[in-house]
């Protein structure tokens, strides 16, 4: 999925009135971050300056730092971070000056309890004119075939217990949520499908029902 | 990779449980680097066609030309680039270079740099059976796309007849050296052994368990992300990696010679014709250079190779005419005389059935110093790619000289490794990691692994002196030149036309 990640940021930032180019530089924030598949990736891209990746998860961090260390290009100093922290606990130091440019959440809002009050901490770190990018499982009867029937129960690929389907969220609650004031802007859909033997493909319509991905642009 | 290059390993690959069997077992050893180790992205091991295509395809192109490259070759590389440009003169180790080799070399921008009054486009192959006599003729205008096909598979042969382009192997080389002179940015150790390659150590700071280190001659180490095995048949990146390759040895050796025509072709310089002749003992090819010149490969058994290495100009050149229109008992005969093969050919020829014009016209001399003879095999490693390793070209595969196709096999792995690093780069990927690496196996494994097949299937095919395979292959032949249809599907194959 994680080339569908670059390819969804880099359409979101394509809609910009000016688009990023060449000298363009990017700071992220990963939220969630896990073992650092997407962090790593970003942070060797040559559109970044920095990549700060934080997870509460202290076991999970330590897999991710470890990694880091195989690869001497994301040593170098501040091209990528990771601290051991959730996105409340984010110190102020570790914040740029006016914010990211790009603060990503793949994988996390559905596990989250109280979504509304976690974004609403998420959403200051977004710089004006920065971009929100997550991905999210839309609740339908479908996805809780796929996710939890058949990737829990039946196939076991996925640990017992790892989603609530309950906790998942439609595109259009998250479109709701972020256009209710008037902050954030241009929001952005692309849904994905997993095709066995194929891998993730971009699938129009299918973030109804299945996995997606969804941008918003802080306005300023 | 010329063969003679020396590389000496000490150490094999470790075994990793969560990869597959392929890998073998061996003894780690422990690093013992005098200096730090220059950490490169790319280490092309192998100066021939293969790696310098691939690193002309990953400068010229913006995605990839950040990356810190290095090419090390045993060689000194102005021993490839073009020296002796004589017209009269032309290098034995020639290939025919298919549309789609040429394609990809203007993409990379190596095209502009060939000496092309050194190169001959050729529009016609004449082939056919040393036993029956069945022939095949292939060129653009007697072939024909499939019926309703769009209108980009009906340009078998884009705006031009040409089949292929030979070309001095020489020639290539020179050209890729060339355009990487231009390029810039890659840190050329040349006149350089590899000594040894050891898998890195972990320190509190940095773990290259993964990474291979390159100990070179000269006493420098490079650490590579990406190792690439551009080094010829008997590899030794593939060694490290504990890549198995596997085939068999053909119990033939080509024989290779700068040859002279009595006139420059049938058609003239408009219509070069390239001529095989498949005898029992293997085929004997005449591909056309420029002028009145030709370069001869024959594959015959190893005596017989030995023998005509022994044989003098005159001698030499009555056998290889006599290759071409002799039957196949009266070559065996002439192939058992220490000298004399001239006066023979002059009185078995008059009794001896042919049409002069459907084959190459006669030789009258060979360049002197330009025999040499090579053994044929086939090989193919169990699989491209490991952990920061990928292999190209003859590393990979080694296939029978017949169809003219491995260093186009060589190209086409060139443009599709560059193909899969620059999408790794623009997905923020380590290059080296096996994921990367997938699909550049996928793209170029089961490709090469059916040419490899065909190409000996036809071998083996050919290699029958008589009975009813002879008939039947007689029948296939002809059938295949009639069915216009048939015959393009062929021939958009070999030339690598999509």
């Amino acid at each position: 999925m994680n080339p569908l990640r670059h390819k969804f940021i880099s359409q979101c930032l394509q809609t910009q009135v000016y688009p990023p180019d060449a000298s363009t530089r990017h700071r992220y924030l990963d939220v969630g971050c896990g073992g650092g598949i997407f962090a790593e990736s970003v942070a060797r891209l040559p559109n970044t300056e920095s990549v700060t990746a934080i997870d509460p998860s202290s076991e999970v961090l330590a897999v991710a730092k470890q990694h880091q260390k195989r690869d001497p290009l994301l040593l170098e100093p501040g091209r990528l971070t990771y601290l051991d922290a959730s996105i409340e606990s984010l110190p102020h130091s570790s914040v740029p000056e006016g914010g990211f440019d790009i603060v990503s959440l793949f994988e996390v809002i559905e596990h989250i309890q109280h979504p509304s009050s976690f974004l609403s901490n998420v959403i200051p770190h977004v710089r004006p004119g920065g971009w929100l990018v997550l991905s999210t499982i839309a609740r339908s009867p479908v996805s809780w075939f796929t996710t939890k029937l058949m990737a829990e129960e039946v196939l076991n690929i996925v640990p017992r217990g790892t989603h609530t389907w309950s906790q998942y969220i439609n595109p259009a609650e998250l479109e709701a949520w972020f256009m209710r004031d008037d902050g954030f802007w241009k929001p952005e859909t692309m849904g994905v499908v997993y095709v066995p033997m194929l891998g993730w493909k971009e699938v129009s319509g299918s973030e109804k029902i299945g996995n997606y991905f969804f941008g918003v642009q802080r306005k300023g | 990779m010329p063969p003679s290059t020396r590389l000496l390993l000490r150490c094999q690959r470790h075994a990793r449980p969560q990869y597959t069997t392929l890998v073998t077992v061996g003894k780690r050893g422990y690093a013992v680097a005098s200096t730090r180790p220059e950490i490169y992205d790319v280490v092309c091991v192998g100066g021939g066609p293969a790696g310098l295509s691939l690193l002309s395809a990953l400068r010229s192109s913006p995605i990839t030309s950040n990356l810190r490259i290095a090419l090390i070759e045993g060689q000194d590389l102005q021993r490839s680039r073009l020296h002796d440009a004589s017209p009269s003169s032309y290098s034995n180790r020639c290939s025919s270079l298919t549309p789609a080799s040429a394609a990809f070399l203007k993409d990379v921008g190596a095209w502009q740099h060939i000496d092309s009054s050194r190169i001959q486009p050729y529009h016609e192959m004449q082939v056919w059976d040393g036993v029956s006599g069945a022939r095949i003729s292939f060129d653009w205008d007697s072939a024909s796309a499939l019926p309703f096909s769009s209108p980009k598979q009906n340009a078998a042969s884009p705006a031009s007849s040409t089949i292929a382009y030979m070309t001095e192997n020489l020639n290539l080389t020179s050209a890729l050296l060339a355009r990487l002179d231009e390029l810039g940015g890659v840190s050329v150790y040349d006149k350089t052994r590899v000594e040894d390659i050891q898998l890195g150590e972990e320190t509190d700071n940095l773990d290259l368990r993964s990474w291979p280190l390159i100990t070179l001659s000269s006493g420098k180490t490079l650490a590579a992300r990406l190792l690439v095995g551009a080094d010829g048949a008997n590899s030794p990146v593939r060694t490290f990696a504990g890549i198995d390759s596997r085939g068999w040895d053909y119990e033939r050796h080509g024989v290779v010679a700068t040859v002279q025509l009595d006139g420059h072709g049938w058609g003239g310089d408009a219509v070069k014709t390239a001529y095989q002749r498949f005898l029992p003992t293997g085929p004997v090819a005449l591909l056309p250079l420029p002028g009145a010149f030709s370069t001869l490969v024959w594959s015959t058994l190893p005596q017989h190779a030995a023998h005509l290495k022994t044989l003098s100009p005159p001698d030499f050149t009555a056998m290889v005419n006599a290759a071409f229109r002799l039957s196949p008992t009266d070559l065996a005969y002439m192939h058992t005389l220490p000298s004399g093969q001239a006066s023979e050919l002059a009185w078995r020829e008059p009794h001896t059935p042919f049409d002069p014009q459907h084959i190459s016209q006669r030789i009258t001399d060979v360049q002197p110093n330009s025999t040499a003879s090579f053994p044929l095999k086939m090989r193919h490693a169990a699989t491209y790619t490991g952990e920061r390793v990928a292999l190209l070209g003859d590393a990979a595969h080694t296939i029978h000289p017949l169809a003219g196709q491995g260093l186009n096999q060589g190209q086409g792995d060139a443009a599709a490794l560059a193909a899969t690093i620059s999408t790794a780069v623009a997905a923020g990927m380590d290059i080296g990691s096996t994921l990367a690496l997938e699909s550049y196996n996928a793209e170029r494994y089961q490709a090469n692994n059916l040419l490899l097949g065909v190409v000996d299937k036809l071998h083996k095919l050919y290699s029958v002196g008589s009975g009813p395979v002879v008939w039947g292959r007689s029948w296939g032949l002809r059938a295949v030149d009639g069915v216009g249809v048939l015959k393009g599907f062929f021939m958009r194959r070999a030339a690598g036309v999509r």
